[in-house]
């Protein structure tokens, strides 16, 4: 469990943690300190368990080969995954595979690019076809224009020879006698009805 | 708690997690140009909207900036470790489109996504016991069909060692 908690995310630096250190707590159990000892215990002499030298020897032996064993075959395990690790980073299979990654982002670049040049060349035509529609727009709008001014000058013009025309009946101080003796001569009768398309209908007489 | 925003859905796990565009470990910077108004900036727009907190999502140490109405067409700009960068033109574009294309020029494709989902397996195996931060089960007496922690399910009698010591006891006596 402690392994467990003490875990970095670096799994090399955990394999290369000390594991020739003992990872046992001391425990107190229930007692604190500075509790006395239990008076049943009073005359308790604690001797260590009696040693046979012969089966120590024999136990020596086979644990100091035990543990060579076993030291042995940890390192093996360690420097497996070591020479892993550097191969992945650092070796000649990663040197391939950064190769053709390269290669493959060229190409994707080159996909890209070759895309980029398509788009280009459709927002040029439509930036042309714009540009274009914006010139004759513009061309039309001056036509338009010179029409306007055109027909407004003919429209004045015939308002004038039309004025000239009507000059010729007004009433002006010479011709006021003679207009009046001739207004006086025809007396002029607006006593009629006319129906909807203009025609006269109907004439009372002149009173 | 009501729902923010005008499509709310996109504040959802379900929808961040099923973004499909995971960078390659180059790329470091994304910058998006595009216009509020107008027609061929449509794409850029709904990109920007549905599609750039999903790829936030999936990569948290890109850096992405958007500009608004700097240029008069969209583009994106991708900036990667090499001082490389990768211009991507999507004007006109639909916003699926321009996913598609990203994650052709620049996102890992499934067979690497796939590999590294079993790389990151390997590192945590079901079958071990601890805490539960790091393990699935702590003991034994969490899997079903195994005997229950006796501190919640008294254990039955013949189970219990006082039990078994006192038939020893009367057996020997």
């Amino acid at each position: 469990m402690l392994r467990a908690l003490s875990r970095c995310h670096d799994p090399v630096f955990r394999l290369l943690a000390p594991r020739s250190t003992v990872l046992v707590e001391t425990v107190r159990g229930r007692k604190s300190r500075t509790d006395p000892k239990a008076k049943s215990k009073l005359g308790r002499i604690k001797t260590p368990p009696p040693v046979d030298p012969v089966e120590m020897v024999v136990l020596k032996e086979r644990f100091t080969e035990y543990n060579l064993i076993l030291r042995a075959l940890r390192l093996e395990f360690k420097e497996q995954v070591l020479r892993k690790k550097y191969e992945d980073e650092v070796g000649s299979a990663a040197e391939e595979r950064a190769k053709r990654e390269a290669e493959e982002h060229r190409s994707l670049m080159a996909w890209n690019d070759a895309e980029n040049l398509r788009l280009r060349k459709i927002r040029e035509q439509r930036v042309q076809k714009e540009a274009e529609e914006a010139e004759m727009k513009r061309r039309e709008a001056v036509l338009l224009r010179q029409q306007e001014l055109e027909n407004y000058i003919k429209e004045k013009e015939r308002q004038i020879i039309q004025l000239q025309e009507e000059a010729k009946d007004f009433i002006t101080l010479d011709n006021l006698d003679q207009r009046i003796e001739e207004a006086l001569d025809n007396p002029k009768n607006y006593n009629f009805a006319i129906d909807k398309e203009g025609r006269i209908v109907k004439r009372t007489a002149f009173q | 708690m009501p729902m923010k925003g005008r499509f709310p859905i996109r504040r959802t796990l379900e929808y961040l997690q099923k973004g499909e565009i995971v960078f390659k470990k180059t790329v470091k910077i994304m910058t998006v140009n595009y216009n509020t108004h107008g027609d061929l900036s449509e794409g850029a727009r709904k990109f920007v909207f549905f599609n750039i907190p999903q790829i936030q999502y999936k990569n948290p140490w890109v850096q992405i900036m958007m500009f608004k109405n700097m240029t008069p067409s969209p583009f994106l700009r991708f900036y990667l470790d090499d001082g490389e960068q990768v211009l991507v033109d999507v004007e006109g574009k639909h916003h699926k489109e321009i996913t598609q294309h990203v994650r052709k020029i620049l996102g890992k494709s499934d067979k690497v996504l796939e590999a590294e989902a079993l790389a990151k397996m390997e590192l945590s195996n079901p079958a071990n016991f601890g805490p539960k931060k790091y393990f699935l089960r702590e003991c034994m007496s969490e899997v079903e069909g195994q005997v229950p922690h006796p501190g919640l399910v008294p254990l039955p009698k013949e189970m219990t060692g006082k039990y078994r010591a006192k038939l020893a006891a009367v057996s020997d006596d």
